[in-house]
């Protein structure tokens, strides 16, 4: 054996034994007992790899996941953080700053398209004409001076042109970010005035802090939707797939019925026959913080919620009670079941541990669903309640004037799109890092 | 097969009549009385007109009544919005609107998405596969009125591009404004459909192309065209006819919007104004008539699934 040369295998838990032995020079002292600490050097572990850190690891790999789950750190960062590093509140009315463009002009130069677009006085104009007339040794003609007196009067040579041709014939160029007249004049004492860097709306309120909460407001939408889902679906999914039968067959039907109906028109039902309710119950509980925190939701948040927690799990219940009901079949259920363990211990402890990849996904790919939902009802104006916001509610407000006022349709609709749209890849990075046999 | 039927059509019925008696409770929980917006009327005015709609009588009895009177076809009349104008009435006026727009727009998706997941099942890790899969994302990520207002900003802001407000361009729209007319809504409509039926056609025409039969297809010289299109897809089609029903009632609920943005006179943009107004009897009878719509469309398109696909045993309820 000697002449084949084993080469020794990196983490391999077999000692090297030729290498240690050396037959020719053995002391007695090589056969007392092993310390402790030799012991455990002699054995070579290898970190045992969780699935957590298998699943992290599988997705930090994939490209897109990671890139998704950037846009989400920076979505949330924009809602959480960003309004308290803006000074201005979601419904606080800026005065003088109303219908700002999220770009602004130096009072100069407004000073001096002014001068430019309005008409100059005709007979000035004409005065001018002559003295210039004069200069040259010529007279007008009573044709010319007409003419001269019409050209002044239709706004000189920028007749007809909207004020960005004017400002581009100008040759002035738009500056980032949008300032009231005020604001610029505050600026030019010294002023520090933070910019309304998405301008404002009609009422002057600044649209980027309105972004932030929309967002914010969406978020945490997707986020509490998927915790009920999560919770309920869970539940009953894997009591319907653990008691099979009779129970599971009436549990089916029960889904059955919750899964052919439509949730907006639950929505739209449950929201329209809470609303007087709830308004008397804030009424009733002035200073109650219950009452408060409902009247700072809405009735239509509330009944939003109220239709998750009854309608919205019933694809998740599904999910779980099909994995359930393959996991039951498996040995160590039998296992368990034989050493007396109670169903809710083998639910808790064996089959929903098991099935934790399925959850997790299904969860996450709850939050897109139900932010998409929320815009939805938002957009029809059955959502959140003014003042408070969110970005369906902004797209339907900006509609109505998106030929003027373009930014204010464009931004909410692209900052919603990229959040389904990041929630969306990064679960189905997830699934793929969860459970790879699903990766198509 | 007959019995699973009668069975599916028990449910629907089941399924339907909780969603109108639940529909009629919260509606009856509104506090106030539906008069109370007239002019101030003495106790005896009120108990007539109680007595006239039949509101004095017990809750069950009226549930009863209105769920008999709703399966002879009376839904109740417009307190508000076209004041005493029969329910049923509107219904009929409007609802073919939404459900031409609605079918319009889910043939488009549905073929479309047929062919896009075709197509990108078999140039699969191709640049073409790629690309439809980010077009397919993003539009699974774009909710109907992000889509619809992309749609006006294109083709209808000062901004639009002169390329696309181009006179060449509008007047393919233009003949006799029939199709320019439902171009903007059924696309904004079935854009969200069309994505998700592409990724669905693609995963499941992946697992069937994996199948022994495709590889036997493939072993006689079949072309791929024809192994696609006549073999895999039968088989690739079935999860996409699952997804059929909601998709059904995603359209509906999705032509809320659309026709409001739209201004479209369809049965949904009129049910979100009724709620607007509170005019209770709309809400009611329109929930309860577009509820029963998708639940037997939800039958029927179990039905088919099951007369496409014998395999499927579904007396175990599967």
């Amino acid at each position: 054996m000697a002449d084949k040369q084993k080469k020794p295998v990196i983490g391999s838990l077999q000692p090297d034994v030729d290498a240690m032995l050396d037959w020719d020079r053995l002391t007695p002292d090589d056969f007392a007992p092993a310390e402790p600490e030799e012991k455990e050097n002699f054995i070579q572990a290898r970190r045992s790899v969780s699935y957590w850190s298998d699943a992290w690891r599988r997705l930090r790999k994939n490209g897109v996941a990671m890139v998704a789950l950037g846009v989400i750190v920076l979505l949330v960062l924009f809602a959480f953080v960003g309004p308290m590093l803006v000074p201005y509140g979601y419904d606080e009315r800026n005065i003088g700053a109303e219908n700002l463009f999220p770009y602004h002009y130096t009072l100069e130069e407004q000073a001096q398209y002014q001068e430019a677009a309005s008409a100059a006085d005709p007979e000035t104009a004409v005065a001018n004409a002559r003295a210039e007339a004069e200069a040259k040794g010529e007279t007008l003609t009573r044709k010319e001076e007409a003419l001269i007196r019409a050209k002044a009067k239709s706004g000189g040579e920028y007749a007809g042109m909207s004020e960005a041709e004017v400002y581009a014939a100008l040759g002035i160029h738009k500056h980032a970010f949008g300032y009231s007249n005020k604001e610029l004049q505050r600026m030019a004492d010294g002023e520090k005035v933070f910019p309304h860097m998405f301008g404002t709306d009609k009422l002057g309120r600044d649209i980027m802090v309105r972004t932030m909460y929309g967002t914010r407001v969406s978020m945490i939408i997707g986020l509490a939707a998927a915790f009920i889902v999560l919770v309920i679906g869970a539940l009953y999914g894997s009591i319907s797939g653990y008691c099979g039968g009779k129970v599971d067959a009436v549990m089916q039907r029960i889904v059955d019925v919750i899964y052919s109906v439509p949730e907006v028109l639950v929505i739209l039902l449950i929201s329209t026959s809470l609303q007087p309710h709830i308004t008397q119950f804030i009424t009733d509980h002035q200073g109650n913080g219950l009452a408060e925190s409902m009247r700072t939701l809405g009735p239509n948040l509330i009944a939003m919620f109220i239709s998750f927690g009854l309608l919205y799990w019933v694809s998740m219940s599904r999910i779980i009670r099909g994995q359930i009901l393959q996991l039951k079949q498996q040995e160590y259920v039998t296992a368990a079941r034989a050493l007396g363990a109670s169903g809710g211990r083998i639910i808790r402890r064996h089959l929903l541990p098991n099935c934790i990849g399925q959850i997790v996904v299904t969860t996450c790919l709850q939050i897109p669903s139900a932010i998409f939902l929320e815009s939805f009802m938002s957009y029809l104006g059955v959502g959140v309640s003014a003042p408070l916001t969110s970005l369906g509610s902004m797209c339907r407000d900006a509609l109505s004037g998106f030929t003027s006022y373009t930014y204010r349709l464009v931004i909410p609709a692209a900052i919603i799109s990229v959040m389904i749209l990041a929630f969306n890849l990064f679960g189905d990075g997830l699934r793929d890092a969860l459970d790879p046999r699903l990766k198509k | 097969m007959a019995k699973y039927i009668l069975k599916r059509i028990v449910m629907a019925i089941v399924t339907v009549l909780v969603v109108s008696c639940v529909t009629f409770l919260l509606m009856m929980s509104v506090p106030g009385s539906p008069f109370a917006s007239e002019r101030a009327l003495t106790p005896q005015q009120e108990a007539t007109l109680n007595a006239k709609y039949g509101l004095d009588q017990p809750l069950p009895v009226q549930m009863v009544n209105y769920l008999n009177k709703a399966l002879h076809g009376d839904l109740g009349e417009s307190l508000k919005m076209q004041k005493g104008r029969a329910v049923t009435d509107i219904i009929k006026e409007m609802f073919p609107v939404s459900a031409k727009i609605g079918a319009m727009a889910l043939v488009w998706a549905v073929a479309v998405g047929i062919l896009l997941g075709c197509l990108a099942a078999y140039h699969r890790g191709k640049w073409i596969d790629s690309l439809l899969r980010v077009v397919c994302t993003l539009g699974i990520s774009m909710p109907s009125f992000v889509v619809a207002s992309f749609l006006l900003i294109l083709f209808c802001s000062p901004i639009a591009p002169q390329l696309l407000k181009s006179a060449q361009l509008t007047a393919i729209f233009d003949a006799g404004l029939g199709l320019k007319a439902y171009f903007m809504p059924c696309f904004a409509l079935g854009l969200y459909p069309m994505c998700y039926t592409a990724r669905l056609t693609r995963s499941s025409m992946l697992d069937a192309i994996g199948q022994e039969y495709i590889k036997t297809a493939r072993a006689k010289g079949l072309k791929s065209g024809k192994i696609i299109f006549k073999h895999a897809l039968r088989n690739a089609l079935i999860p996409v006819i699952t997804y059929l029903g909601p998709l059904v009632a995603f359209t509906l609920c999705g032509g809320f919007v659309v026709e409001s943005v739209f201004s479209i006179p369809g049965l949904g943009r009129y049910l979100v104004q009724s709620i607007t107004n509170r005019d209770y009897f709309i809400i009611m009878g329109v929930t309860i008539f577009l509820a029963a719509f998708v639940v037997i469309m939800n039958l029927v398109v179990d039905v088919v699934y099951k007369l496409v696909d014998p395999r499927i045993d579904i007396t175990k309820g599967e």
